[in-house]
């Protein structure tokens, strides 16, 4: 009877899975709001709360990772309130985005992976500066300076999190 | 063979998307007063462990990197002080002498900025201080080097500052002589895009030359008098030839700010009442 499937083997699996997730997750929000600001401050400082969005978004469905862009846009929105409702807006686009393009078409590689950080990164910038009225000169500057500058930090320290923590976050990685 | 789980499954995500974005237009369409409630309300429930914690780590990181830098600056405004005791002295007697109480003081909060990693943190700054430590709409914050912004909302532990960068700010302004006045606004000029500001209003007879510096005037009862807030840098003709527009470098960069003081007292305006104390 030893050899009959029970179904608790992939189940106790699933729910390690999610401990181990949940606790990738809280040491990217330890980084953003306690170690990254009692170290260290500037505009190109990598966003670890954007790339745990985005670790998520690339294990969710479209519509999942929909609803945690939203809750990430709140965040945002109540702590840097420049136009409230413009991170919303952002993170939602851009968790959908994120999600539905790797259903359909990202290939499981790291390259791939540091490339969606940074285009994400960029894109939610503009996004936002967009949504909050910013001028033409504010925008020429962010999008061909500050955004890459932050997009790369935040795609290095993603294709960290990403090689440290493959099996915890059950990514699969072609090399 | 149709596959209706995964048609079910893609309905289902349409539909959670269009919901999320649905509430984000809701949010985004809200007034302002509204937002600022709204977000002081998460700031003291929800998010309050998460803005405690920021603040603990921009205390932590001042005491660990900028405690030189605060030391130094006590000790010059120390020497300042002893400087200027024969001054105030001599002030103090004066005002005896044409029957003038003291001149009132001006309370005031420090607070700790709280920066985020976003595009728009230069427009909007947290403050790691709120309604329980005595701070309102519209109060003035500044730093020792000038003038920064207001608060546009309190809550209980953090406030929202408006800072000079925001599309929406708006200060009365007047030279160190008093003899020109106008109205700053923000303003991106040059290729670099370089936020600047822009002195509205002054009529086509006054010229301002390069380096005049510009204070707040007092009007408006916002801000007090003779906060400085930056330096003419250059003209501009205005379009329609019905005014001078004068750039403006403010003094105080509101991304590299780190801490501020927020003046918590009624403000100083033409338009109100002069204090009971300064009257014979």
């Amino acid at each position: 009877m030893s050899s009959v499937w029970t179904g608790e083997g992939p189940r106790r699996r699933r729910a390690s899975d999610r401990v181990r997730i949940t606790m990738v997750i809280g040491i990217l929000l330890l980084l953003e709001f306690y170690l990254r600001p009692s170290l260290v401050e500037g505009r190109g400082m990598p966003d670890f709360l954007l790339l745990a969005l985005l670790l998520l978004c690339l294990r969710l469905s479209p519509g999942a990772a929909a609803v945690v862009g939203l809750c990430v846009g709140i965040v945002m929105d109540v702590l840097s309130p420049a136009r409230f409702g413009a991170n919303m807006l952002a993170h939602v686009l851009l968790g959908w985005g994120a999600a539905w393009g790797r259903a359909v078409f990202f290939a499981d590689n790291l390259a791939v992976n540091a490339g969606l950080f940074f285009v994400g990164t960029w894109v939610r910038n503009l996004l936002v500066l967009l949504l909050s009225g910013a001028t033409l000169g504010t925008l020429g500057a962010e999008a061909f300076f500050w955004s890459p500058l932050q997009g790369l930090t935040t795609a290095i320290v993603g294709v960290v999190v990403v090689v440290l923590f493959r099996d915890w976050l059950a990514l699969r990685i072609d090399r | 063979m149709r596959d209706v789980g995964g048609r079910d499954a893609a309905s289902g995500d349409l539909l959670l998307f269009t919901g999320c974005i649905a509430v984000a237009l809701l949010a985004y369409g809200l007034p302002r007063p509204w937002a600022a409630e709204l977000v002081g309300a998460i700031r003291r429930t929800a998010l309050r462990p998460v803005v405690q914690l920021q603040s603990r780590a921009a205390q932590d990181r001042t005491s660990r990197f900028r405690l030189s830098t605060v030391q130094a600056a006590h000790d010059t405004l120390a020497l300042r002080i002893l400087e200027d005791s024969a001054l105030r002295t001599e002030n103090t007697q004066l005002r005896a002498l044409v029957g003038l109480r003291q001149r009132g003081t001006m309370p005031w909060v420090p607070a700790e900025v709280l920066h985020r990693p976003t595009p728009t943190d230069g427009r909007a700054l947290m403050l790691d201080v709120g309604t329980e430590q005595g701070i309102a709409r519209f109060d003035p914050v500044m730093t020792p080097d000038g003038l920064l912004g207001s608060i546009w909302s309190a809550s209980p532990i953090a406030s929202t500052v408006l800072t000079w960068m925001h599309p929406d700010w708006r200060a009365s302004a007047v030279t160190g002589d008093g003899t020109v006045m106008g109205i700053l606004a923000p303003a991106v000029v040059g290729t670099s895009g370089q936020p600047l500001l822009e002195l509205r209003g002054v009529a086509l007879r006054d010229s301002l030359p390069n380096g005049t510096l510009v204070f707040t005037s007092g009007l408006g009862g916002v801000y007090p008098r003779m906060v400085p807030i930056g330096r003419v840098v250059g003209v501009e003709q205005d379009p329609l030839g019905y005014e001078r527009l004068y750039r403006v470098a403010p003094f105080v960069n509101p991304g590299l700010v780190s801490h501020v003081m927020v003046l918590t007292a009624p403000r100083d305006s033409v338009y109100r009442l002069l204090p009971e104390d300064s009257l014979p």
